[in-house]
């Protein structure tokens, strides 16, 4: 029987009919720009403040300068753009911006274009770009992807999905009303370019209103899968961005000369064309007569949606006495949304919708979860490190227990730099007065044994707290200044409400009257001289901490093969309750080493997957001397106590070595075939009874 | 009758794992005996495991009726009552600790034998205590620089008793792949040495044997390696990955190689150029069946597991799936084709064994890498519920064209619409994987089902040797109406057959 075979109908072309059938234009509910930093602390009254904001952040400076904010406000790059649009997207929002996406601040430009021209304009801005392949899609997890947009920082800016539940919540979501909608992603774009964007985001929007967290490749599909709502996990099920149709080099050129008419440069970086010179604001603004402030803005202006009270606001700023200095502090921090997170001078942090959002470290408090404050932060941050901060870099993240990430913003780090440096300079503050003798004592101080108990709750280093997990205090000296620490350390709570922090020097009287003779400004200034000095660590930290899978023989003892510093990466250690520890060389079948104390901590050995070289968790390490004879290693047997014998074989007489530890001491039994006995090392330092029966050695070691 | 068919964009169509076809009662069961209590951050620094044991199951061994366990920790642990469906009743006992990172393990006589970096070790009970008491070389010599992607894999004993080891290459800090036959496979050696046999390895870690008593061993995607293959393992063959041709200066190397071929060329030419360099007995294509393989385990089950007995699974990492394989010989070397067969595991699947009673047994860790479980380790069962599921069994090569055999017989009404075929191949590189090239549609010019109903024989225009093809059979039905549990089969077709 031979069965008739006709062509299938893929998915791919109803996907595709349906896209087109939602491009419909209806400018409606959403159509005024939302600018966070305006909604949250101007909308309810026009003030000028309120119109800077939106002169900032509508792009207004763009075409007539005069901006106050540090980092200007610019339109994303339009790079690629066939490779990562829907083209029925784009003519979508170009004729409508806010219908295509809720609340954009980009203004209706093409009011009055003829849909040919419409079409010039898109195949121009289709033929932008170098056509950079994007990375093909990877596995894409959008549970995960959940959890990282709800968890990293996203909702500074934008709303939980309906269906999330917050963590601290009664099983409501929350809508925060400030939240930056989103586009319809599976309209606008596809999977492998929204995971290109979240990676590289500084590349597209270069003036940091969305900023850049760093994220791997994966992090990044995984956020995309969520937004994009894909719940499969290949993502070859998903369709890429459709094919832009070829467009002929007259229409490019004819799309070319719309944009650089329409001004579009003023925001927009577009290759070989420049942006129209500054055009001078009105001397008296006036909200009538086709300008851009009006509701009828001519052809070849700009065309806002803006509510009243947007528009009496610009208009009261445009009144204005325009003094830069009054406003730029705060007008900066609203724009860039910083408020989101931070309060700054009682302003600003997050809202009573986002807060629940914030999580981290419960242990710590609010301080745990919540990003800090920024009130005097650029007295706090030495220029340095809040430059790196900006700019993102590794050692800048301080804060391992807050979920949230500070995003990083490459391209202004150095303007928000100096900006912040300048606005919180604090001239008149005390310097500390380092005496380098006292060293040793903010050694004590910073350490449990006599001193203010820092480690209690601080890390130093690779040394975990030994209580709570505040954040490392062993490098403060390349953050922070040495006046804001000691300001701080003077009454914490005055910076940071509701700290868990303590005052240690209540009152300036100093609670270790002891050291130092009492003196505050001098515990203060050991305290920074010690950690400046970056010598040694304070006082009271266990041996090794951080492992918590430290090996403690007690009934028995605890064989564990590993890579070890001394020994090599065919280490079989022997611990044993009497305090005394062995590590065997399987690979030349000696004897490599003992130590006394401690015996070691397995983590790395037993669950980390770069198994890097464990060592001895003590300081009394005795290596066998040189020599001795190698050879070959045939394995161990356990007798009853748990003690081993080393099986060995030289030419091809068995060997055995034994060793058990009594009272203190190292017992080593050899024996060996006839006419096989071998040359014996001993470890460093040990005083040596040696014992002989026919075949048989016994060697006790001990040490003073 | 010859027609015409037009293949749609290849990929785009999305296609079930699971075995339980969406109408279909389920085939399988799956019985969680454990899973790590702590949650999945298996890539973190700090990781740190669950309560209890940590089971992240690294070999599995059976003892008549009780389970043994090797753990990345370093342990042997014997589960008694594992098939008991109650966990109490389930017991765990630890035999032997202290090795180091152990990843296989196999019963010999009384004794186990267990992968340790630096050897294979012999586990023994001498005085009958339960808790192992000598633990014994039994193979070593190959280099441990350190490195910790450095693994060891096996011991799996083949047909005539050898039993064989894969050693991992080396990556990252400290690697040392110049000497001491890393990425190499081998055997044990009366003197207790490791014996080269093969080489080319990238990250060999699944052995298995067939019921001719072959022995089989998977790689995964990474430099040299275009996508995941199994291979069929034995002495003087050259699997691909250059990284151990170093060890070829060794003195005791048991060959050396006529030829190096050259990177940066497609698959099929690159095998051409040595006639050492031999192709996967089947291609696992990346994405669409997993990412990375791990072990490899024969059905021998008598139909307690299925309609898939002398078959291969294959477990899967990242996608926490097993999947199926099917080979035959054509002109005396193995090949054949894969199926996705089974995903939605807890974790990253690491090990597979069958129990006594023709149940699998799948041991799951995730740590260091990350898979879709969203669990960081665990041990689970799957038992065959005597619903016949609706699959491909087998694919075969024919002259022009393929066999597909199916577990049940198929709606001639379904057939119209059905097959669609391409084939592809990779380019051999030091790149890290390769993508699909010289992708190329076919045409099923004519498609025969058998009087029974239970093959269908399709004539393929165009077949390319040493390609993977790939079928869809999308809407196909049963004549009880079901829906393959997977449309999607591959094919490798190294030879195809006079």
């Amino acid at each position: 029987m031979t069965v008739p075979i006709e062509r299938s109908f893929g998915g791919l072309t109803v996907f595709a009919v349906a896209v087109a059938a939602v491009c419909i234009f209806v400018p409606g509910a959403g159509a005024a720009p939302h600018v966070v930093g305006y909604e949250r602390f101007h909308s309810d009254e026009a003030t000028a403040e309120g119109g800077a904001i939106l002169f900032s952040e509508l792009g207004c400076a763009a075409c007539h300068g005069a901006s106050a904010a540090v980092v200007p406000r610019q339109g994303p790059r339009l790079i690629d753009l066939s490779q990562r649009i829907e083209r029925d997207w784009l003519i979508g929002f170009l004729k409508d911006p806010s219908s295509a996406r809720e609340g954009s601040t980009m203004p209706q430009m093409l009011h009055g274009v003829s849909n040919s021209e419409v079409e010039a304009v898109v195949a121009y801005l289709g033929s932008l770009g170098k056509k950079t392949k994007l990375k093909p899609g990877r596995h894409a997890n959008a549970e995960r992807g959940s959890a990282l947009y709800h968890e990293k920082g996203c909702l500074a800016c934008h709303a939980p999905t309906p269906d999330f539940r917050s963590p601290h919540g009664d099983g409501e979501s929350l809508t925060p009303a400030l939240a930056i909608a989103h586009p319809d992603f599976r309209e606008k774009t596809s999977l492998e370019a929204l995971a290109a964007f979240l990676s590289d985001t500084s590349t597209y929007r270069p003036d940091g209103r969305m900023p850049h967290f760093q994220m791997d490749a994966q992090e990044a599909f995984d956020i995309a899968a969520h937004l994009i709502d894909f719940q499969g996990s290949d993502p070859r099920e998903l369709k890429g961005v459709a094919q832009w149709p070829d467009s002929e080099a007259s229409l490019i050129k004819q799309g070319k000369e719309t944009v650089t008419r329409l001004n579009c440069a003023a925001c927009h970086e577009l290759p070989g064309i420049a942006s129209n010179e500054i055009v001078p604001l009105p001397e008296s603004p006036t909200l009538a007569g086709g300008h851009c402030l009006s509701e009828d803005a001519r052809p070849g202006l700009p065309r806002y949606e803006l509510t009243g009270g947007q528009r009496e606001s610009l208009k009261l700023f445009l009144s204005s006495e325009r003094s830069k200095e009054d406003i730029d502090g705060k007008l900066t921090l609203a724009a860039m949304n910083c408020y989101a997170c931070h309060d700054r001078e009682g302003v600003g942090g997050p809202l009573h919708d986002t807060d629940p959002f914030f999580i981290g470290d419960e242990s710590l408090g609010d301080s745990g979860r919540l990003p800090p404050p920024l009130t005097g932060i650029g007295h706090k941050l030495q220029a340095d490190s809040m430059k790196l901060l900006f700019e993102g870099s590794d050692e800048s993240r301080v804060r391992p227990y807050l979920n949230t990430q500070m995003p990083s913003y490459p391209a202004h780090a150095e303007a928000l730099t100096q900006w912040l440096q300048a606005v919180d300079a604090k001239p008149e503050a005390e310097e500390l007065v380092i005496r380098p003798d006292d060293i040793e004592s903010g050694r004590k101080l910073l350490g449990i044994h006599g001193g203010t108990n820092c480690i209690t709750c601080h890390h130093w280093g690779e040394q975990r707290s030994l209580g709570i997990p505040a954040l490392d205090i062993s490098s403060l000296d390349a953050r922070i200044r040495p006046s804001w620490f000691r300001e701080y350390l003077l009454n914490p709570a005055s910076y940071r409400p509701g700290t868990l922090m303590p005052p240690l020097w209540p009152g300036g009287q100093s609670t270790v009257p002891d050291v130092l003779e009492g003196d505050t400004e001098r515990q203060i200034a050991s305290i920074w001289a010690f950690i400046k000095d970056g010598q040694g660590i304070p006082e009271g930290f266990p041996e090794r901490s951080g492992g918590q899978f430290e090996l403690v023989p007690e009934d028995r003892p605890i064989i564990q093969r590993t890579f070890f510093k001394e020994t090599g990466t065919k280490a079989i250690l022997v611990g044993f309750p009497g305090r005394i520890h062995l590590a065997f060389d399987g690979s030349s079948g000696r004897p490599s080493l003992v130590w006394r104390g401690r015996f070691f901590d397995a983590y790395d050995t037993w669950f980390t997957r770069g198994a890097p070289f464990e060592k001895p968790l003590s300081e009394e390490v005795y290596p066998f001397d040189e020599g001795g004879t190698e050879s070959r290693f045939l394995g161990y047997q356990i007798d009853q106590s748990g003690a081993p014998t080393f099986l060995l074989e030289r030419n091809g007489g068995k060997v055995t070595d034994s060793y058990r530890v009594e009272e203190g001491v190292l017992i080593r039994t050899l024996t060996w075939a006839e006419g096989g006995e071998p040359e014996v090392a001993h470890p460093a330092g040990a005083v040596v009874e040696t014992a002989r029966s026919g075949r048989t050695l016994t060697l006790t070691y001990s040490w003073k | 009758m010859e027609m015409r068919i037009h293949l749609f964009a290849a990929g785009l169509a999305g296609f079930m794992f699971s075995v339980e076809a969406e109408e279909a009662p389920p085939s399988y069961e799956v019985f969680e005996l454990m899973t790590a209590s702590s949650p999945n951050d298996s890539r973190s620094k700090d990781w740190r495991p669950g309560d209890g044991i940590t089971l992240e199951v690294s070999g599995m061994a059976w003892i008549d009726d009780e389970l043994a366990i090797s753990i990345r920790k370093g342990e042997v642990w014997i589960i008694g009552n594992p098939l008991s469906k109650n966990r109490e009743e389930i017991a765990y006992r630890l035999f032997a600790s202290g090795l180091h990172e152990p990843l296989g393990l196999l019963r010999d006589g009384n004794d186990l034998l267990v992968s340790q970096r630096s050897e294979i070790t012999r586990l023994q009970d001498n005085d009958g205590d339960g808790v192992a008491d000598a633990y014994l070389t039994e193979c070593d010599g190959w280099n441990v620089s350190g490195n910790y992607h450095a693994y060891a894999y096996g011991p799996e004993r083949d047909g005539q008793g050898n039993l064989w080891v894969t050693l991992n290459l080396g990556m990252g800090p400290l690697a040392n792949n110049a000497v001491g036959w890393r990425g190499w496979g081998g055997t044990i050696g009366r003197d207790r040495k490791f014996v080269p046999k093969a080489l080319g390895m990238r990250s060999p870690s699944g052995l298995g044997v067939n019921l001719e008593g072959d022995m089989f061993y998977s790689d995964q995607q990474g430099t040299w390696i275009p996508a995941s293959p199994i291979y069929h393992l034995r002495e003087g063959v050259f699997y691909g990955n250059q990284e151990s041709t170093k060890s070829l200066n060794d003195p005791a190397a048991p060959f050396q190689m006529s030829a190096i071929p050259k990177g940066g060329t497609p698959y099929d030419v690159a095998l051409r150029s040595s006639k050492e360099f031999v192709p996967p007995a089947v291609w696992l294509p990346y994405n669409k069946m997993g990412r990375s393989t791990t072990d490899i385990e024969v059905i021998d089950e008598g139909g307690k597991f299925g309609p898939f007995d002398g078959q291969l699974l294959i477990g899967e990492f990242t996608n926490s799936a097993v999947n199926r394989v099917f080979l035959e010989k054509v002109d005396g070397e193995y090949q054949g084709a894969c199926f996705p067969f089974m995903d939605g595991f807890p974790a990253a699947v690491v090990r597979l064994s069958f129990a006594p009673d023709g149940s699998l047994f799948v041991g799951m860790t995730n740590r260091g890498w990350s898979s879709l479980g969203n669990r960081s380790y665990g041990l689970s069962r799957v038992s065959y519920t005597d619903e016949l599921p609706f699959s491909i069994r087998e694919m075969r090569a024919r002259p022009d064209g393929f066999e597909l055999v199916f577990t049940e017989p198929v709606d001639a009404a379904s057939l119209g619409d059905a097959f669609e075929m391409s084939s592809y191949t990779y380019l051999y590189s030091s790149a890290y994987g390769s993508d699909e090239i010289r992708t190329k549609s076919h045409e099923i010019t004519d498609a025969e089902l058998s009087k029974d109903g239970l093959s269908v024989t399709l004539r393929v225009e165009g077949l390319r040797p040493l390609y993977v093809h790939e079928l869809s059979a999308n809407g196909l039905k049963s004549v009880r109406g079901r829906s393959l549990d997977s449309p999607k089969a591959y094919y490798t077709l190294n030879k195809i057959p006079r």
